[in-house]
């Protein structure tokens, strides 16, 4: 028994030398986001602390020898891209993991062929769309070819959320339903839907932030019109400066903050419906 | 009522199609279409600044007769097996832990979200984020030296297929943990008592009970790092500063001078190496059955 | 009315519903006692519309209804489970049908609400209506189910093991104010369960399922004075039962001979628990079996006692106090169980039964 709580202590001082590991980059990352500008480079030592990084992202800072980010309209056009991509790949993921309710024959075929867009390497994806666009003489967009191929990564991922959402779904409650003279589209808006909720919110927060920050894919495909990534990728080939991560930072408070209203909405729903039911047992008391 | 009935399967039969056609049409007009024509276009005659759609197999024959490109499919395989072996080495104590000795599962579910959370940086700023760390004068040369455990910082930190194996490992490692730690926390805690009551030892437990039921968890998590370490070429070219080429990076550079029928070819020997890694790890465990 | 000819259904080539033929008259209580596996539950929902049956057909008021779909049949179906819709109040729940239905839904709030608080006082849910189904116990949510069925005035109420879930003290309340219910409302139940008490106690008529198959349809005192069959003199679990053969005019099981009428040829042979009496000795041609005491069971108004055979079979035989006190025996006491010829039944060779046994209580 003894040294079974060495070994979890062990593995306790392990795991949080791990969470140090993958945490460590961010803390550079993070520190090094103060460094003086615009002469201070990516790396130590501190030459004094400033916030002109951020200014320089944000476009508050005097014109320099640092080219700005050029984030304004690619961060605009990811996140339409995002939200693009998260709407028809749930609505996908949700359809086809509806259909896989019901055995057919054929199944484990189209199993695979879904699960494979989330399995191919990117920029296998990217290459074979360029190729197709360029020969069918369709121009490359961040809005039509890289769009559809966000759609083929991350549709593969609603639908298995789906999928594990349906495999516990209580389909009694549907057949009660339609006994009682619905007919199945209704019941599907009025019973199944409001259940499965929690899980088609899952399913757009998975397809929304892999397609924001989708990457390989969209190289080939997006065009002249760079979506976030790119532009950030674009920056590899020069000098870097500590703007990406004062970047970096920011785009980390951004996502927390979506997440956090993503907690908070959950919250919010799971307490009303708790407030309304104890509302109403008092007044029945 | 034969009739009848026909009719009745068709209409349920035919409800199914109509789920399941909008997805099935898109993978295959958006991933089997693109897939197939990079095939077709390795074989396709490349001139200097275009392809034309005469068949040849000269393209394949320009990439196995290249040293460069040849050692950049070893290199590809090397790095993959690798990142693969350490991604597991690493990240399975850590899984076993939060799956197995942490039984409280709030506590279990923030472990697994402060893993996460960096993945709410964007992937090339993760990236990025290892220059300062590992550079010549990066914080681990700066610490190991102010430790006097160094006198001169080691430059094979950065821009070297060491610099890219220790990228590789931060980003994907999680992908390995979050797997097997699912598996391990959905085995019954009354195996392991009952295992322990019978005597066996802490390492009998692991051999014999956990190894077995978290396999599933390993195999799902070696086919995510797999397909996105094959697939790499970003974390690459950020760290080390385009000395090590991948496959990926060859595909990059090809289509960035328009010779698209190379980088098909490269496309292609990479589908093939990725197919082949992914069936030989579903050899292992059936996926559809363990979602 | 609803008539079911030549029903069947198979899973994977193993028929679970085999060539059924079966009536159902309005306004009556009709109950259906199978083992599990027999086929009750696929019956129902063939019926409800949930399953496509293989063969034959159903026809309602003389509709034929076997490919229509579930929710245009008219039917009123309680799971077992309740499957109430966990994100509405009870209200919600009861007025969901008929708010919601293709055929003429209700839409005017206050008649729907007029009708959903009348059914809530039909099924003693008055004033819970603004809970939610989280917040009730297991048998209010079999009531809430209940309601929310018959609020839509279904042509027939299919209830699958309702009181399956319920604890035994309830599921007896229960019994008393389903039967009243349906009295009031006039509609014809068709209840499965597994439970041979509450189905003899529930139903106007019984069906007993067997093997995909209605073995026997009749009131519920003729299936247990006369089971059809070996099998439902079992499920009945009134009978001891014996197997065997017919050797020279006897049934023999085990070291046992029972005389047997003439020209009859028997592989079981049962008899009830209450037709076996305990005596020193047979009357003159009486059947009879040697049985050592084992034990006894007190269950208030009447005694259940143990025998053991020679070849270590277990004879029960139940007394009503009101008959008779209570007897007491010695552990391992020999006595001699004996019954009245007519009270035997004999099954044959397929088990169906032979005899002509009167049947009825001893």
């Amino acid at each position: 028994m003894h040294h079974l709580k060495f070994l979890r202590g062990g593995l306790a001082v392990y795991t949080a030398l791990f969470i140090a590991f993958l945490y460590g980059p961010f803390v550079v990352m993070g520190i090094l986001s103060f460094q003086k500008g615009p002469e201070g480079g990516p790396q130590f030592p501190i030459l004094e602390w400033s916030t002109y990084w951020y200014r320089h992202v944000l476009g508050f800072a005097p014109p320099s020898r640092v080219a700005p980010l050029p984030i304004g309209e690619a961060l605009v056009r990811s996140l339409t891209l995002a939200f693009a991509t998260m709407v028809v790949s749930t609505v996908l993921g949700t359809l086809t993991a509806q259909a896989f309710r019901e055995r057919f024959r054929g199944s484990g075929l189209v199993f695979y062929l879904v699960v494979l867009g989330m399995i191919v390497p990117g920029v296998l994806l990217g290459l074979g769309m360029a190729l197709l666009a360029n020969n069918l003489g369709i121009d490359r967009n961040w809005w039509s070819t890289a769009f559809v191929l966000h759609v083929v990564y991350t549709y593969p991922f609603a639908f298995l959320v789906m999928l594990a959402i349906f495999n516990r779904f209580d389909r009694s409650v549907e057949e009660a339903s339609w006994m009682l003279g619905v007919t199945p589209a209704r019941t599907f808006r009025k019973v199944t839907f409001p259940m499965i909720f929690p899980g088609v919110l899952s399913a757009m927060l998975f397809a929304f932030t892999l397609s924001y920050d989708e990457f390989p894919r969209t190289l080939f495909t997006a065009g002249s019109d760079v979506t976030m990534p790119i532009a950030i990728y674009g920056t590899f080939a020069v000098e870097i400066h500590p703007n990406l991560f004062a970047f970096g930072v920011l785009t980390t408070l951004f996502s927390f903050a979506l997440l956090s209203v993503y907690g908070i909405l959950m919250a919010l729903s799971v307490r009303r419906a708790r407030m309304r039911a104890t509302g109403i047992q008092e007044e029945i008391a | 009522m034969a009739a009848a009935s026909v009719t009745q399967g068709a209409a349920a039969r035919r409800r199914q199609l109509l789920l399941l056609a909008p997805g099935v049409i898109w993978m295959l007009l958006f991933l089997v279409l693109p897939l197939a024509m990079m095939v077709y276009v390795s074989f396709w005659t490349q001139t200097t600044f275009a392809i034309k759609p005469d068949l040849t197999t000269k393209s394949w024959e320009a990439f196995f007769s290249s040293t460069t490109y040849v050692e950049a499919l070893l290199r590809t395989l090397r790095i993959w097996l690798t990142v693969l072996v350490i991604t597991l080495l690493i990240g399975y104590p850590t899984a076993l832990f939060i799956g197995q000795f942490v039984r409280d599962k709030t506590v279990q579910t923030v472990l697994l979200v402060t893993c996460v959370i960096p993945f709410w940086t964007s992937f090339l700023i993760r990236v990025l984020a290892w220059r300062p760390m590992l550079g010549k004068e990066g914080a681990i040369n700066i610490v190991l030296m102010k430790l006097g455990i160094i006198d001169a910082p080691i430059e094979a930190l950065l821009f070297s297929e060491l610099s890219v194996i220790i990228g590789m490992v931060q980003i994907y490692v999680v992908f390995m943990v979050g797997p097997i730690a699912f598996m391990l926390a959905r085995i019954d805690p009354s195996l392991i008592e009952a295992a322990r009551d019978l005597g066996a030892s802490a390492w009998t437990i692991f051999r014999r009970i956990l190894l077995p039921l978290s396999l599933p968890g390993v195999v799902v998590g070696a086919i995510f790092v797999s397909v996105m370490v094959l697939g790499e070429f970003a974390t690459a070219s950020a760290l080390s500063g385009r000395k090590v080429n991948l496959l990926g990076n060859i595909i990059v550079t090809q289509v960035g001078s328009l010779k698209w029928a190379f980088a098909a070819v490269a496309g292609v020997i990479l589908t093939i190496v990725t197919a082949l890694v992914v069936t030989l790890l579903l050899r292992v465990v059936n996926l559809r059955r363990e979602l | 009315m609803m008539e079911i000819g030549g029903l069947s259904k198979s899973y994977d080539g193993r028929p679970a519903i085999a060539d059924l033929d079966l009536m159902v008259a309005d306004d009556e209580y009709l109950t259906l006692l199978g083992p599990s596996g027999s086929g009750k539950s696929t019956l129902l929902r063939l019926i409800a519309g949930l399953e496509r049956p293989d063969r034959g057909r159903i026809l309602l008021n003389g509709e034929d209804i076997t490919h229509k779909p579930a929710h245009l049949r008219g039917l009123g179906f309680v799971q077992q489970n309740y499957a109430l819709f966990p994100h509405m109040t009870v209200a919600q729940n009861v007025g969901f049908g008929l708010a919601n239905r293709l055929v003429d839904p209700v839409t005017d709030p206050a008649e729907l609400g007029r009708r959903v608080d009348a059914m809530l006082d039909l099924v003693g849910l008055s004033g819970l209506g603004g809970r939610m189904v989280s917040q009730i116990s297991g048998g209010q949510k079999q009531r809430v189910s209940l309601a929310r069925t018959l609020v839509t005035e279904p042509r027939i109420c299919l209830l699958d093991e309702p009181l399956g879930a319920l604890d035994a003290n309830l599921r007896e309340r229960m019994t008393v104010e389903l039967r009243r219910i349906r009295e009031t409302l006039g509609v014809t139940f068709l209840h499965v369960t597994g439970n041979e008490a509450e189905a003899l106690a529930m139903g106007d008529r019984m069906i007993v399922l067997d093997g995909g198959r209605a073995v026997q349809v009749a009131p519920p005192d003729e299936v247990f004075g006369r089971p059809a069959t070996a099998r439902v003199a079992r499920f009945v679990n009134a009978y001891n039962l014996l197997e065997g053969e017919t050797r020279d005019g006897a049934f023999v099981s085990g070291a046992d001979r029972l005389p047997l009428p003439a020209g009859v040829h028997a592989r079981a042979y049962a008899v009830r628990h209450d037709a076996v009496e305990i005596g020193d000795q047979a009357p003159e041609g009486w059947p009879a079996i040697e049985g050592r005491f084992v034990t006894a069971e007190f269950l208030g108004s009447r005694v259940l006692y143990f025998f053991q055979r020679r070849d270590g079979g277990i004879i029960e035989v139940e007394r009503h106090l009101s008959q008779s006190d209570p007897l007491r025996f010695a552990q391992g006491e020999a006595r001699v169980l004996h019954w009245d010829p007519a009270a035997a039944h004999l099954f044959g060779e397929d088990g169906r039964r032979v005899d002509a046994a009167q049947g009825g209580r001893a």
